[in-house]
Parts: C-alpha cells; sequence; structure tokens
C-alpha cells in the first residue's frame, strides 16, 4: 500500500480528532489549523510505521509533538510550568458574574471558559480522557507521561474544575433540576 | 475493601480502568456507601457536562481540502504511474466535500435543540462503543457472513431479535455481530465489511418518533442514524458520508414489514 493511500484510510479519519486536540491547546482557530497541518505532513511522512489499529492515538501523539513545537516556535508562555493558579485567574477576570452568566443561559460556556483556563498539562489529559474517551494507557502514549501521572493530572483537572467558582454557582442553582 | 482504598480506586473506576474483581468489590463498597457512591457520580456528572456543554471542533472543510491536496500531490508525486490511485482521490475529496455540506445541511435541518441533544447523545456513545471495539479487539463476537448464523447468535442474546439484511451483492459483506451496550441497554451490533472499511451497525428497538436519517461526524467517524422495522439504526464508520449515509438509507428502506415478516 502506498503512504498516501495508508494515510487516506488510517489517518484522515481522525482529522477531527486531531484538530480537536489541537483547538484545545493552542485554544485558537488558526493555529490550531496550523498545527494539524504540520501534523498531516508528519503523519504522511511516518505513516508506514504505523499498526493499523492504533491510529488516533499515534496521530494524535503527532498533533501533540506538533503543538509544542510551535509553542516553542512562537515562543509561547503556554508552556511554561502553572500549577493551577490560572484557572482562578481567569475566572476573576471573567467579565461578568455567575449571576449574569447564568441568566444570559451561558451555562455552556462557562464550563468551556473553565476548561481552556486549565493549565495546559491538564487540560490534554482531560481533553484526551473525556473528550476522545482514550484509556489511561492510550494517554500515557500521547503524552509521554507514566500512567500514574496520567491519573494523577487527571485527577487534579477534574479537582480543578469542580471546585471552580464559577461551576460551583452553578451547581448551586440548577441542583434541583440535574 | 475500606473508604481509603475506595478512594484510590475511585476515578479509575469511574473510568472504566478497574479489572473486574476490583470492580465487584468497589460495586459492593459503594453500595453501602453514599459517601464514596456520591465520589464517583461527582466525576460521572462532570463527565456528562463536559461532554454535552463543552464543544468538539470538528477540523474546518478548508483545512481537510489543504490537507487532501497535500497528500494527494505528495501521492501523485510518488505514483505518477498509477492513475486509478489519483482517481480515488478525486473521488475522496468530492465524498468529503459533499460530505461536509451534508453534515451542515443535517445540522441546519436538525428538528428541535433537544432531538438534537438525545441524537447526540446516542451518536457519541455509538462511536464510543464502537472504538472500545476496535482497541479492544472485540469488534465480531460470532464471526459469519450468514445471516442465518448472526441473528439466531444476536436473539438468544437480546429480548429482541434483529433483523439482519444482507447486502453483499451491493458491496456491503456482512462479517459478524456482537452485543455491545448503548444508553445502558444491551443493544445488537452488525458488523459489515465495504472495501477496506468497518461498519459497525447498532440495531435497536425503536425508540423515537423522529424517523429522520440524520448524518453526523463525531471524532472522525461518520454516523448515519435511519428508522425502519420498528428498530432504530445507527451506523458507525470512517467510509465517506455519502457511502454511510446511502447505507443506513438502505437498511431503513429494505426493512419493510414484508420483508421483516418473512426473516421472522
Amino acid at each position: 500500500m502506498t503512504a498516501h493511500s495508508r494515510f487516506e484510510e488510517t489517518v484522515l479519519p481522525h482529522l477531527d480528532a486531531g484538530y480537536n486536540l489541537a483547538r484545545w491547546l493552542t485554544r485558537d482557530a488558526h493555529d490550531a489549523e496550523d498545527v494539524v497541518q504540520d501534523a498531516c505532513v508528519r503523519a504522511m511522512q511516518y505513516v508506514g510505521s504505523l499498526r493499523g489499529d492504533e491510529a488516533r492515538a499515534w496521530f494524535l501523539t503527532i498533533v501533540r509533538h506538533a503543538c509544542y513545537d510551535w509553542f516553542k516556535r512562537n515562543r509561547h508562555p503556554e508552556i511554561a510550568d502553572d500549577d493551577g493558579t490560572a484557572i482562578e485567574m481567569a475566572v476573576d477576570s471573567a467579565a461578568l458574574s455567575p449571576e449574569q452568566m447564568l441568566m444570559r443561559g451561558d451555562q455552556a460556556r462557562v464550563l468551556a471558559d473553565a476548561v481552556a483556563a486549565l493549565p495546559m498539562t491538564y487540560r490534554e489529559v482531560l481533553i484526551l480522557r473525556e473528550l476522545e474517551e482514550l484509556s489511561y494507557k492510550e494517554i500515557a502514549r500521547v503524552a509521554d507521561i507514566p500512567v500514574g501521572t496520567v491519573m494523577s493530572r487527571l485527577a487534579r483537572a477534574r479537582a480543578l474544575l469542580q471546585r471552580s467558582p464559577l461551576l460551583q454557582a452553578i451547581d448551586g442553582h440548577s441542583s434541583g433540576g440535574g | 475493601m475500606n473508604c481509603n482504598e475506595v478512594a484510590s480506586l475511585i476515578a479509575a473506576y469511574a473510568d472504566g480502568e478497574v479489572d473486574r474483581l476490583r470492580g465487584h468489590s468497589l460495586a459492593k463498597h459503594l453500595a453501602g456507601c453514599a459517601g464514596c457512591a456520591a465520589k464517583r457520580q461527582a466525576i460521572l456528572d462532570l463527565r456528562s457536562r463536559l461532554r454535552a456543554e463543552v464543544p468538539y471542533y470538528s477540523a474546518p472543510a478548508a483545512l481537510r481540502n489543504r490537507v487532501l491536496q497535500s497528500a494527494a500531490a505528495a501521492g501523485a508525486s510518488r505514483q505518477t504511474q498509477r492513475p486509478s490511485a489519483s482517481e480515488r482521490w478525486r473521488w475522496l475529496l468530492g465524498g468529503a466535500l459533499s460530505g461536509c455540506a451534508a453534515t451542515v445541511l443535517a445540522w441546519v435541518v436538525g428538528t428541535s435543540v433537544l432531538d438534537w441533544r438525545a441524537g447526540e447523545d446516542l451518536a457519541t456513545e455509538a462511536v464510543g462503543a464502537h472504538v472500545r471495539a476496535t482497541l479492544g479487539n472485540h469488534l465480531i463476537e460470532v464471526a459469519s457472513s450468514d445471516q442465518h448464523t448472526v441473528k439466531p447468535w444476536l436473539s438468544a442474546r437480546l429480548d429482541y431479535s434483529p433483523p439482519v439484511p444482507d447486502f453483499a451483492s451491493d458491496g456491503f459483506a456482512l462479517s459478524g455481530g456482537r452485543r455491545d451496550y448503548l444508553g445502558g441497554h444491551p443493544v445488537a451490533v452488525l458488523v459489515y465489511r465495504y472495501h477496506q472499511h468497518i461498519i459497525d451497525v447498532f440495531v435497536r428497538p425503536q425508540q423515537s418518533v423522529t424517523a429522520t436519517p440524520a448524518l453526523r461526524t463525531i471524532r472522525g467517524f461518520n454516523i448515519a442514524r435511519a428508522t425502519g422495522s420498528a428498530m432504530d439504526w445507527v451506523a458507525v464508520s470512517d467510509v465517506s458520508p455519502d457511502v454511510l449515509s446511502s447505507f443506513a438509507e438502505r437498511l431503513a428502506r429494505n426493512q419493510s414489514p414484508a420483508s421483516d415478516a418473512r426473516t421472522q
């Protein structure tokens, strides 16, 4: 099988997954497109080394590498270590109070904003687990960390979201309706 | 198991990463411990909110086209002697474009937000089940191209008897079936092969009145839905959207009451 037909059959079905990851890591639609295009060029080059049954995790690994390279090239502050204060700052700096957000029916935006405000290392494992539904083993491979670290980062990401003041305000309001 | 042991495993349990034996002890503990059960529920609640409220960004059509073009160019430069390959690419490009159009259309025509949400959850779940089955290597539990082998196997394991249509003459070869879960209930899954692609078809007794066949793309997989023969049909595959939707339509169309009576 030729490289490009292999790419077509194994990698292309996961273009959305790759873009979604890049979009959540870069938090910018234009940057995500650049990153995914770069990742596709690499994927085409190395598609020969891919076993068919793990195409998604394989492609997501490449997308993640492309993201981090992009951050380095652009001297992005994102890769500086962050212990989770960003989410609290982001929440504090939100222009609207939780009540105002609720009045506007922006509940969905609140959670999306809270995820976007998570530090990169927590955001990526959360997206890979909850949106891409990868197993711990696959996440460990994609993020290049041990399974134990996947678990601790996932726990931290969930805790940050659960104790985010905005979300707690919403949970308080909607506890009757679920 | 005590609460401390449970606390260290509760997230893995909610993520489906605990082996059966431990899962059993955990379930036993949770049944009698409201505190630990609430911790698990909090993770599940957060997950369903994330999946419902946080956007899943699909690749823009322009990006998909650029990738297709550069892949085709790379392929063409290496394979100038093979017109069939580039022809396949043109077909794929056309398929992707019309697929994008069909997806946009399906979005626009979506009857109501509530229906859309319910369908979205079903489609997301079907994709999740398909991916798990593929990765876990249990795509097919009963391997047979004979509908008279697959149908009794499924009927014996479910509380309904799913129709098992045969479309081998149209290029969709029945490969087998398995039992999977959708919405917390066991459902029949028929597995077809179309060229190199696998098509998973979830079949369950009809639960919604909306009979609109809808097409969606989730996580790079296309999902086509149809209703017919008192069943809901959800097809999940990485084949191009137009092929999948015509297959789903055929499933719905071919399942007339007459043909269903015959298969029973």
